[in-house]
């Protein structure tokens, strides 16, 4: 290759480097792609139960009123009063029945859902928040 | 059929609360609030509101719960849908839009965090015998169920930015995840007793409550982000906090000032048992964190105006933090040989009237729930005229904890309501 023909491939080959330079940036430049781990953990959900059938009416039926004691001694009684005074006007053969939950809201109270069960067709458990 | 306030109702109605408890209750929400509220208000609610829910008349609204058929998905008995599975890695990004993927999961407590990278995590997992895989501690509050392994505490460890030599501690404090969650101002408090403090180089002297050690920070910090991540507490779904804790970004970690008890006075994991040279790492919960302000005064000992302050305490338990010279000055002065002498006259000398005792949600339905099981000395005072005054913490001065921390600048401490729990083994974890 004579000199002129060596000069005219070096200048080519930096016009390539350039070009390549500028269109191709590495991956540095950029900002690069880290992999990190996931620390969200996928939920497993209870099985599913289903609701108590409904009753159709309430009429003639026990109404049970639980309440679970959040907000206080004065919360739910004082509202349950005025369901209870609400079915004495409108639907007078509803009978009603108040209970506290033994214990914290958080735990169960078998002795009362035996009760329940046994001499009641329907509960209102509340109030919350 | 249930009832709740309407502040809540989303959470108890939402799709992922109705099934985390295997059951979709029908609910009515009344306006919040529903507690305090006089008597003529809860006739308006019943007679004349409607039903935040179903926009139903609320009388209306409470026959329909219980008494229309069932939808088909009220019938549905089964298994729960498959839960969506997690990925063990990210999709490769950038750090930019990988931090910023963080905070929009609500992973993070919005500082900048460490990117859990596999190398990063690795080197966490070294620093513990215990296998990756290893659950060590299943969580099901507030509903489901989520192992929280060895490795998902690696990766919180990681992003708040731990050593790996703070894993053992933080690996036994991930057992007590996630942090105190209620619609009321909730949090918790870490305390760390034994050798451990001083090999990761905690902080039980001079501002050992503040921002001033990386230990302290740090693994107060991970604990929120367990409690963020696998412990699933997220604002307006799973956690209703009506304020929120600003002590919950760091759950107040300290490390009990072992070397400046007064001689007498027990380290408070030796007192619960543990031996001297154990490493134990404790949790409490609580509210409420009252300053002495000022220092000591000859006229007016600190177990007084301590006794003072814990007159404004909710419930039956407290923990008392205070400087060493605080400590010594009740030994030296006041007579209290030991921990448990001042807890007793705690115990002996905080008095309230019943109506303050009862002045609160919280603090009256632990009483109501104790008295209605006829358990004293509840179930005596929810019938005690409101002016009538109790002692509170009477037979209960083992729930009433002296902790000493502080640098011996200035004769301060601080009452607290925090009850703290089991403490948990370090050693077990390394």
């Amino acid at each position: 290759m004579n000199v002129k023909s060596k000069i005219w491939s070096v200048a080519l080959l930096l016009v390539v480097a350039a070009t390549v330079t500028v269109t191709y940036t590495p991956a540095q430049n950029k900002g690069s792609l880290i992999t990190v781990l996931n620390p969200e953990v996928a939920n497993r959900m209870p099985d599913r139960l289903p609701l108590s059938p409904r009753l159709g009416s309430l009429e003639g039926k026990t109404l049970f009123l639980v309440d679970i004691g959040w907000g206080g001694p004065d919360a739910a009684p004082s509202v349950y009063a005025e369901i209870k005074a609400w079915l004495a006007e409108n639907m007078p053969s509803v009978k009603t029945e108040y209970r506290r939950i033994r214990g914290g809201y958080d735990a169960g109270d078998p002795e009362l859902w035996k009760e329940i069960k046994a001499k009641g067709n329907a509960a209102f458990v509340g109030i919350s928040g | 059929m249930a009832g709740a306030a309407s502040n809540i109702v989303k959470y108890a109605t939402g799709y992922d609360y109705l099934y985390l408890n295997g059951m979709p209750i029908r609910y009515v929400a009344f306006p919040f609030p529903v507690a305090g509220q006089p008597q003529s208000v809860h006739h308006q609610y019943i007679f004349e509101g409607t039903d935040r829910v179903s926009g139903k008349p609320m009388m209306k609204a409470i026959l329909d719960a219980l008494t229309q058929p069932l939808t088909e998905k009220e019938k549905y008995k089964g298994p729960a849908p498959e839960a969506k599975p997690q990925p063990r890695l990210l999709t490769p990004d950038t750090e930019e839009n990988l931090q910023r993927l963080f905070k929009d999961k609500d992973w993070t407590d919005y500082n900048p965090i460490i990117l859990p990278t596999e190398a990063r995590v690795a080197k966490m997992l070294a620093a513990t015998s215990h296998k990756p895989g290893e659950v060590v501690k299943t969580v099901n509050w507030p509903g489901g169920n989520r192992p929280l392994t060895v490795e998902r505490v690696a990766i919180c460890a990681v992003m708040a930015g731990a050593k790996p030599e703070y894993f053992p501690a933080i690996l036994a404090l991930a057992k007590s995840v996630p942090f105190g969650n209620s619609t009321s101002s909730m949090s918790n408090m870490i305390l760390v007793n034994g050798p451990v403090r001083n090999q990761i180089g905690m902080n039980s002297g001079t501002n050992a409550m503040g921002p001033h050690n990386e230990a302290n920070s740090v693994i107060g910090r991970v604990f929120t982000l367990m409690s963020k991540t696998v412990g699933g507490l997220h604002s307006g779904v799973t956690t209703w906090s009506s304020l929120g804790n600003t002590v919950q970004y760091n759950n107040l970690c300290i490390a009990e000032n072992e070397e400046s008890l007064p001689a007498g006075w027990k380290p408070f994991h030796v007192q619960m048992g543990f031996k001297p040279a154990d490493s134990v790492v404790t949790v409490g919960v609580g509210w409420t964190n009252i300053s002495s302000v000022g220092e000591v005064q000859r006229s007016y000992p600190a177990n007084m105006l301590m006794r003072d302050y814990m007159r404004s305490l909710a419930m039956s338990s407290a923990t008392i933090v205070m400087d060493p010279t605080v400590a010594a000055l009740l030994k030296d002065v006041q007579g209290f040989k030991t921990k448990e002498s001042l807890s007793q006259w705690f115990a002996n000398n905080v008095e309230k009237t019943v109506a303050s005792f009862l002045g609160n949600g919280v603090g009256s339905g632990m009483a109501m729930s104790f008295a209605t099981q006829g358990l004293e000395p509840y179930a005596t005072w929810v019938k005690l005229p409101p002016e009538t005054l109790i002692k509170p913490f009477s037979g209960n001065d083992k729930g009433i904890q002296i902790v000493v921390v502080g640098g011996k600048i200035q004769t301060t401490w601080f009452v607290t309501d925090y009850r703290l729990g089991r403490g948990e083994l370090v050693d077990e974890w390394r």
